[in-house]
Parts: structure tokens; sequence; C-alpha cells
């Protein structure tokens, strides 16, 4: 998976840079608006990330050139929190856009949803060690164990489960399961997963469900001496 | 150019001094000219009169001898007076030749006017007839009388009519320059006063009541305009001084903690440790300062772009299943009660819900009901949340909807709540042409917001 990353705020391309390369993605950086427009012109990428405010020439002008001949996935990033910016770039042929300041996890989340976008049709049936999810019949077990979830935990437990190793946070946890595309002050999701843990990790083992504090919460298999606290 | 207000009244007051004094002349002039003709007609016809019977009394020719030096000694006595007998008899005739002109000029009978050779001035004439008597036929008698004195009274009436407007028009532009600048001396006091503001002193106003009610209406509307800006100013201050406060805590713990984990070697899971602790504080003040550009964009009168039209009642079960588990966790129950239409963008509107859901299920006790109220009013819905409790007092509710205000300030250091839950609510409503409300009375508190229909 190759991304281009149009970031002129040196800390935030590195860090960019760095966290993408992680995950596993091929990522090259352009500096300012001329270089981003030459290299998303000229190289095949899986998808852009484009600051808006840009030296040389702006986001909207590199994402305007882009579309007259590609049709590559773009996420925005745009430091403004003005509706005219965000209209502006969906309306331009933007496919998503972040708000600064964002969190890493959610670009990452963004960039997947982009990108699994033209994956086609995914698995209906998930295992994860002795974890086993029929997303059709929406039912569960663990060791041949039937688990009695509730609608909203089992979709919980979906998300994680289709994200198996990514770090999910809060606020991408409420998007996926109550569609709620806002941050607010409750801890939902914590009660959600608490409930979701006395069912699915209480009475088995190895743990599967893991806190990342901080970030957010990961469905996986890890080793018992490598656990967070 | 720009005139001052001063220059242009004087030259208004100069114009329509003109205007009105050129009128009363032309006026005057026409009087003066109607009463001198008739003057002049007047004595035509007195002096007729008066050469009439010296005619009648002659009426062969040895007397018409006697006439015509009657007639010569009177024009020499008076030299504006000219005299004319005509008649078909040659015997009977008086007075230089006429050509045929002055003649047709003069007529048979009544008023007429001839230019004679050496005259500047027409000569006005009167003409009758003498009837036949004696030996002597009818003859016409005419008596003319020089204009020239007439002429020229009026000529000078109206040089110094036309003298009069000009000076009258200037003097009135001196003089209305004169006032209006002493009219005006209210306004530059005014101004100066204007002068003075500054941010230093917000609260300065400028001084009504010694000004004249034209003035202390303006005067008034600027005090409402500074009362206005004082007003956003101390907003602007205060908010500032929020910001600084709620964001510095976080900091000084990031700082701090910081500081204190690189100060000597640590195992990875204490720098981890560490990170993990870090990015809690760092993720509270990315979501504090979200919230506050949230917010910036209500101050700025933005207005919710993307509105469906959808039921509100179903709006609000949504946040109240998004709620679900908190409230089981908390051991209360919500009912939804009523049900309207409204155009709104849903995300903003399930937002400011699930504040209000979220506030009133910290203060509802084990076992309460929550209770939302979807009203259709005239011109507004009204979308209220109501929680028995302990209730909260008078003193609070006016300022709940404030940034950052807590009432149990005590609760200021919790993780979950940054304060601006409600103030985000009433950003909610203005973006929808709405207002927010708080009622508290004998345990029951209700807490709400209002949406344009």
């Amino acid at each position: 998976m190759k991304v281009l990353i149009v970031e002129d705020e040196p800390k935030t391309a590195d860090y960019l840079e760095r966290g993408l390369r992680e995950q596993g993605y091929v990522v090259d950086v352009a500096r300012d608006g001329l270089d981003g427009k030459h290299m998303a012109l000229e190289y095949e990428y899986d998808v852009i990330v484009l600051d808006v405010m840009l030296p040389g020439t702006d986001g909207f002008s590199v994402l305007h050139a882009l579309r007259e001949r590609r049709q590559t996935p773009v996420i925005m990033l745009t430091a403004r929190d003005r509706v005219d910016d965000r209209v502006r770039g969906l309306r331009e042929g933007a496919d998503d856009y972040l708000v600064k300041p964002f969190s890493f996890l959610e670009l990452v989340a963004r960039l997947q949803a982009l990108t699994r976008r033209s994956r086609g049709q995914e698995a209906m049936q998930l295992r994860i060690a002795d974890l086993q999810i029929d997303l059709l019949a929406r039912k569960a077990w663990r060791n041949g164990q039937r688990l009695d979830l509730t609608a909203k935990e089992f979709a919980l437990l979906a998300a994680l489960a289709r994200r198996k190793g990514e770090i999910l946070s809060k606020t991408t946890i409420a998007e996926l399961v109550w569609d709620v595309n806002f941050d607010s002050d409750t801890n939902v999701v914590e009660v959600a997963v608490k409930r979701l843990r006395s069912k699915l990790d209480d009475p088995f083992k190895p743990t599967l469900l893991h806190t990342v504090r901080g970030m957010g919460y990961v469905l996986e298999v890890r080793d018992e001496q490598s656990e967070d606290a | 150019m720009k005139l001052s207000i001063s220059k242009r009244l004087a030259a208004m007051f100069a114009v329509a001094s003109f205007v009105m004094l050129a009128v009363l002349s032309v006026a005057m002039h026409g009087l003066l000219k109607r009463e001198l003709e008739r003057h002049q007609s007047n004595e035509l016809q007195a002096r007729w009169t008066m050469y009439k019977p010296i005619i009648m009394r002659n009426d062969d020719v040895e007397h018409w001898e006697y006439v015509r030096t009657k007639f010569d000694n009177s024009i020499s006595e008076n030299n504006r007076v000219s005299l004319w007998v005509q008649s078909n008899d040659s015997r009977f005739l008086y007075g230089s030749s006429l050509t045929d002109e002055q003649r047709h000029m003069i007529g048979t009978r009544g008023f007429g006017q001839a230019m004679l050779p050496g005259h500047d001035a027409p000569l006005k004439t009167y003409s009758a007839e003498v009837e036949a008597r004696g030996e002597r036929p009818a003859v016409l008698l005419t008596v003319g009388i020089d204009s020239k004195p007439f002429v020229e009274t009026l000529r000078a009436f109206t040089v110094g009519l036309i003298a009069l407007t000009v000076v009258g028009a200037l003097g009135a532009a001196g003089l209305g320059y004169y006032i209006a600048r002493v009219g005006m001396r209210p306004l530059d006091r005014l101004s100066g006063e204007a002068r003075g503001l500054s941010p230093g002193h917000l609260s300065r106003r400028l001084q009504t009541d010694t000004l004249a009610p034209e003035l202390s209406e303006l005067a008034d509307s600027f005090n409402g305009a500074l009362s206005r800006l004082e007003t956003a100013y101390q907003q602007l201050e205060a908010f500032n001084a929020d910001v600084a406060h709620e964001l510095r805590t976080p900091l000084g713990n990031l700082i701090g903690q910081t500081q204190v984990t690189l100060s000597r070697e640590r195992s990875v899971t204490e720098l981890k440790e560490a990170l993990h602790s870090n990015l809690e504080d760092l993720e509270r003040l990315r979501a504090i300062v979200n919230d506050m550009l949230f917010l910036a964009r209500a101050d700025r009168g933005e207005r919710a772009p993307n509105r469906v039209e959808v039921s509100i009642a179903q709006e609000v079960s949504h946040a109240v299943e998004y709620l679900e588990f908190i409230f089981e966790e908390a051991g209360v129950k919500v009912r939804i009660e009523g049900d309207a239409q409204a155009s709104i963008e849903t995300s903003l509107f399930r937002r400011a819900v699930t504040n209000l859901l979220q506030n009133a299920v910290q203060h509802a006790p084990r076992g309460a009901e929550i209770v939302v109220f979807v009203l259709q009013q005239p011109g507004a819905i009204r979308v209220s949340v109501q929680n028995t409790g302990s209730g909260i007092a008078r003193e609070h509710l006016s300022r709940l909807f404030d940034r950052f205000y807590r009432v149990d300030s005590s609760r200021s250091g919790s993780r979950e709540n940054h304060g601006l839950g409600l103030a985000i609510v009433r950003a909610v409503a203005t973006m929808h042409g709405g207002t927010v409300f708080a009622e508290s009375e004998s345990g029951a508190t209700t807490i709400g917001f209002t949406v344009a229909a």
C-alpha cells in the first residue's frame, strides 16, 4: 500500500511518515505544494494525505490538478475548522478530511476505510485464536461455547475483530458501533468494553481484548508478559 | 473634494436666500413697472383733459393762432410734453410732422408710443377726438410725454434690486457659516470625546445629558455599540483566561512528567507508562481544542449547514441508544415524550441531546427516571431533559451554559468532563436559530434548548 504525504510542517510530516511506515505502508513525503502536485501526478499511489495550508501552491490547487487526471483517494488535513474549507475540499473531489489536531489512529482508520472500499467483499466468518464470529448470523463462540451478546456488544466485537491487531480509538469505535461522529464527554465505549470483556475474556484464556492507554482498544492474541497495564 | 458641513450649510443658505431675494425682486420690479405705467397713463389723460378746452373754446381760423401760441407756451414751459393736432383741414393742425410709422404707432384712439429723434426713451402718447364746432372740423388731439424719467427710475430700481439680491445671498452665506459653526460645536466636543476612548477604558461612555436631542440619539446608539463591544471584549478576555487555565493543568502535567521521566535511566515499561500518561493528557488537550474551535464557529454566527427534515423524537432515541449502557450502569430509565418534525443537522443535534442526557444522568439518583420532552411551539421546537435529583441553585442556572462553568467546583479535575458540554448545547441551539433554558424546581431540573421550526 503506497501513500503520499503532502505536508510542510516538518514534525507532522516526520511522525506521519514513521507511523505509517510502521503500519506497513510505503510512504513518500512532499514538503510543499509544487512537489506534492508533481509527485501526485507522476507516480502511482493508493491514497494521498494532503494538507490544505501549503507553501508554493495550496492543497486545493493540488487537489484540483490531481482530479483533472486521476481518481487517487485523497484525505485533506485542515488546520482551520472552517466549514468552507471542508465543503470546498469535498466538493473539489477530496474523499475525506481531518481537522487538526487529529489523532494518528483516526488517520489510520480513515486511510484503511478509503483503501478498503476498493478491496471488495470481506469474509463473513472471522477467527481469532479460539474466538469464532459469524458476521451474517451475528453470533460468536469461544472455545466452542456460544457467547450471549447484546446487539451493541456484538457490533463492538465485530468492529474490533474486522480490524484484528489494529488499535481502534474510542471515537472510531463510537462511529462504527453507534454511528456517532462527534466527540462527547461520555464513557460509553469504556462501559461497553467492560461489558464485552466480562463475557468474552473473563471466563476464557487467553485475553483477547486489550486496552492501549490513551489510544483505544485492540483485539489480538498477545504474549501475557508484554501485556499492558 | 468633500466640503465641511458648515461650508455646505453656508452654500445652501446662500442659494436659498438668492432664490428668495430673486423672486421677490422680480415681483417688486413687475409691481413698480405697472405702477409707473398707471401713473403715466393718468398723467397723459389729465393733460389731454387740460388741453382739450383750449381747442373747444376756439372754433375758427383766427382763433386757431391763439391755440398754437398757447400750445407753444405750454411746451416751452414743460419740455417733457409734446402735442399734436391732426385733422383733414390743413388750417387746423399743430405739432411737428410725423412719419407714417410714427403715426401708426400713436394710433387714433387711446394710448400709444413712438420713438422721436433725439430721445433715448420712447414717447408715451394719448389720443382722442375733439368734436367739430363752428368752422373747425373734428380734430385728433394727441398728448405725448417723454418716458425717460420713468425708464430711469425703473432702471435704477432694477440695479438696486440685483445688488440687494447678490449682497443678501453673500450675507446669508457668511451668516449661515457662522451659525453652522456655532451649531456644530457640540459635535466637535463629541468627536473629541470619542477620540479619547481607548481599549484601556472600556467602560467609558460619551456624555449624553448635555447634548441636543438630535445628537444624544446618535451618542446613545454609539454608546450602545460600545456596550456591545465591551461585552464581546470581556467575553473574549474571559474566554482566553478560561482556555489558558484549562490548558495549563494538562500542559503542566505533561512537562513535569516528561522531565521527571527523562531525569534518569528508565526501563522500557516505565517509559511506555510515561508516554501513555502523556497521551491521555494530550488527548484531553485535543478534545478541548476541538470543542473550543466548534464553539468559535457558533460564536462567529455560523449556521448548521447540512440540515435535513427529520423526526426529533427519533433523533433523541438515537442519542438515548448511544448512552444506553451509561443509563443501565447508573440505574436510571429514560422516556421520550412527544414528537415534532424539524430541519436540523442530525450529528449536531444528537451531540446536544447526548450532552444534555449525560448531564442529567450525572445528577440523577439511582432508580430515577429521565424524561425527554419534545414540544412543538409556534416557530420553534423545544427539547428538554428533565431529571429528579438534588436540583440546582438559582444562582447557577443562568451560568450553566457558560464555558467551563461547573456547579460543583470539586468536579473540575474530572477526566470525563471538561466543562464544555452545555456550552456546546448552546452553540448547537444557536446554530439552529434557537436558545437554551434551565429551570430547577422542587427537586426536578429541566434543561433544554430550542431549534427554529
